[in-house]
């Protein structure tokens, strides 16, 4: 839609580097599903890799330690969502010693298939995009359903991010490992990674990596918002739709980020569990980087590494411009499924006024779903949720076009949001 | 010029309305459907802004339930009983006036503000960015979500907070409901000392959060003479039935968050 203005150039030549810092806070509750539960105490000595949080619930994922040293508090604190959740702050050694008992399965084409879900759910694995879903229970297939294709979604659509691009640059091994890894595990004889067309040199890279392993091909996308959208690749690669409401695997297709196959890669392999993430974090700051960040970095101590702000910060932003959310101050730490930092200036973080509705229609031919986003709004409004839901509001996925496109700059996206959750709670409350 | 046509056409189109006119009086004194005369009564007192707090779907669905006896006729708090107690030839006692309160103060300036919130004007966004923008986490929020679904307009923005205007409130119970915080009450109208303030921190947080909150210090539990104040889960509430509005307790309170409303009007409190 506007990928004139992706605003990727400061950060897409320059290579990762790792950064370490000497405290982590690392939430319990980093993937969609109950938090984990605290498993250490104040005082305790633990290891990299040592399991910190147990898993709660279906959806539950464990937790572990992404530095070596003290853990000098075990508390709530206010994170981004609407209640605090339970932290564990480790203050780093700088030993690096990792936990006795890491134990891999080598090579991904020799690996027994049947480890490789119990594996990626050992090392706390979920999504690494954004939507940061458990992804063994993505691989889980549901009775019933076949998988035939899985999608690796290398497209990195979001404004500003350039995290995934460097990791096809750098180790575009590891992703094709994951991808193999998951391919045997549901004996799934397609492995498709979507690239859009404006990252060349990851195509012709992932191309080299990709070529004589079997079944993994490259898809080359049109750079266009939201391209990385689950349902949006999915029609773009298979041509298959998924109908409203249901999941991808009802088009027998499974979609992954490429960072969550480099972890798969990462916890098959060496059986490493997932401690750090490339992170690009860009905007005001001093120098813009790819960072290879711990879990549960303080982005305060981020923005330090990437040498301060350059100007007055009007809004810090975890993820991408457009679907990013937006932190209270600079002490929230990073999490598994953080892609991105992008400092605005005072400027142009100020939002502008709400102006009514013009019915210039600009977001009907924006919305990627095929929505009348001015329509719902006015339900939204209204409080209507019936009529919201008979327009197919929860079928939106706030990917933020319409409110870009407005030219009343009416909240769209945002509204839609409130309506979902509201529709959410009132789904529970009848149960 | 030829009026044969003219006249044609006026007696044709007047003879059919004729037909049709003894057919329809006809028709409205065969098929009548009896109504008790009372219902539409009934229906001219009540508050006609379907606010739904009588439990049924409208004012309309009300006012038959209420004639035909499957309502009490004090259900709707909008309405005065005993007009419709009049109506229906019964002696009906007026329900215990309830109005909403709103349990906080954190006015701009007095509640710490934990970041500038300057997006979709909603509290129950602002509730789900980080906890919202003011550091306490059980204030109101002040962006309007109540505001928007009283039916009354007793409902404002005031610095910050919401405000009540409790002449005009009925106690319907559809901000209590919108209120992504749980911060406003129904009370009873009468309960002129309470509590403003429902944090449960610890004193030290919730008064880093703000000037006005709870602290749980206990010196209204130990100021009051009947017993009617207790410190629970962090912070002090009135039980209204002990409670004898003497508003010893509003004077030793050290926050300023017990509010008598018999020495301080809502509107200045």
């Amino acid at each position: 839609m506007h990928h004139q203005h992706e605003g990727k150039l400061p950060t897409r030549n320059i290579p990762i580097r790792d950064f370490v810092s000497d405290t982590v806070c690392i939430p319990m509750g980093m993937h969609l599903g109950a938090p984990s539960k605290p498993c250490v105490n104040k005082g305790d000595l633990v290891k990299l890799g040592q399991v910190i949080g147990e898993p709660v619930g279906g959806l539950g994922l464990p937790v572990h330690a992404s530095v070596s040293g003290e853990v000098v508090a075990v508390e709530e604190r206010q994170l981004l969502g609407a209640a605090p959740g339970m932290c564990v702050v480790i203050r780093n050694d700088f030993a690096d010693e990792w936990v006795e008992g890491i134990q891999g399965y080598g090579n991904v084409e020799t690996v027994d298939p049947a480890v490789v879900i119990p594996a990626i759910k050992a090392a706390g694995i979920c999504g690494m995009g954004g939507a940061s879903f458990p992804t063994h229970v993505k691989l889980s297939i549901p009775e019933g359903k076949t998988c035939d294709t899985i999608i690796l979604n290398g497209a990195e659509c979001e404004t500003f991010l350039t995290a995934d691009f460097r990791l096809m640059l750098e180790c575009p091994g590891k992703i094709v490992d994951g991808l193999r890894a998951v391919m045997r595990a549901l004996n799934v004889k397609r492995g498709v990674i979507a690239i859009e067309d404006n990252k060349p040199e990851a195509i012709e890279t992932m191309r080299k990596a990709a070529s004589g392993r079997e079944g993994v091909e490259i898809a080359i996308m049109r750079t266009k918002y939201p391209q990385g959208g689950e349902k949006q690749l999915i029609k773009a690669v298979t041509g298959r739709e998924v109908p409203s409401g249901k999941l991808p695997i009802e088009v027998h297709t499974i979609v992954m980020n490429v960072g969550t196959a480099a972890a798969v890669a990462d916890a098959v392999i060496d059986g490493r569990p997932l401690i750090d993430r490339i992170t690009t974090v860009t905007g005001c700051v001093q120098r813009p980087a790819n960072l290879r960040l711990r879990i549960g970095t303080i982005i305060g101590d981020v923005i330090g590494e990437c040498g301060g702000f350059s100007e007055e910060p009007g809004k810090i932003v975890f993820g991408g411009g457009m679907t990013g959310l937006c932190v209270p101050d600079t002490d929230v730490p990073m999490t598994k499924a953080n892609n991105g930092i992008v400092v605005y200036n005072v400027k142009d973080a100020r939002s502008v006024d709400e102006s009514p509705c013009i019915r210039c229609g600009r977001c009907v031919e924006a919305c990627p779903i095929g929505l009348d986003p001015y329509r719902i709004k006015h339900y939204c409004d209204k409080g209507d949720l019936e009529a919201a839901k008979q327009h197919h509001v929860l079928d939106c996925i706030l990917c933020g076009c319409c409110s870009y496109n407005c030219p009343a700059r009416r909240w769209l996206t945002a509204s839609f949001k409130n309506t979902k959750d509201a529709i959410a709670l009132e789904a529970r409350r009848k149960k | 010029m030829d009026w044969v046509p003219v006249i044609l056409a006026f007696s044709v189109l007047g003879v059919i309305g004729l037909v049709f006119g003894v057919v329809l009086s006809l028709a409205d004194k065969k098929l009548k459907v009896e109504t008790d005369p009372r219902i539409g009564q009934v229906r001219e007192v009540l508050g006609g802004a379907n606010c739904g707090a009588c439990g049924f779907a409208g004012c309309d669905a009300f006012a038959e339930a209420v004639v035909e006896g499957k309502a009490r006729p004090n259900g709707c708090p909008a309405a005065n009983a005993e007009a419709i107690g009049a109506i229906l030839g019964i002696s009906v006692e007026q329900g215990e006036k309830m109005v909403a309160r709103v349990i906080c103060q954190g006015h701009n300036g007095v509640a710490t503000e934990r970041y500038q919130y300057d997006g979709y004007k909603s509290c129950a966004t602002a509730a789900g960015v980080a906890g919202g923008p003011k550091a306490c986490r059980f204030a109101c929020i002040g962006l309007g979500d109540c505001e928007k679904v009283c039916a009354f307009g007793a409902i404002s923005m005031e610095n910050g907070i919401a405000k009540i205007d409790e002449n005009r409130c009925v106690a319907c119970g559809n901000c209590v409901d919108k209120c992504p915080r749980n911060v406003i009450r129904i009370t009873p109208a009468d309960a002129k000392v309470i509590v403003l303030c429902r944090n449960s921190d610890s004193g030290r947080v919730a008064r880093a959060a703000c000037m006005k909150a709870c602290i749980a210090c206990q010196r209204c539990v130990k100021t009051c003479k009947y017993g009617a104040i207790a410190v629970e889960n962090g912070f002090a509430r009135i039980d209204p039935e002990k409670c004898t509005r003497c508003g010893e307790c509003a004077k030793v309170c050290p926050c300023g968050c017990i509010v008598d409303y018999s020495v301080v009007t809502p509107r200045e409190a």
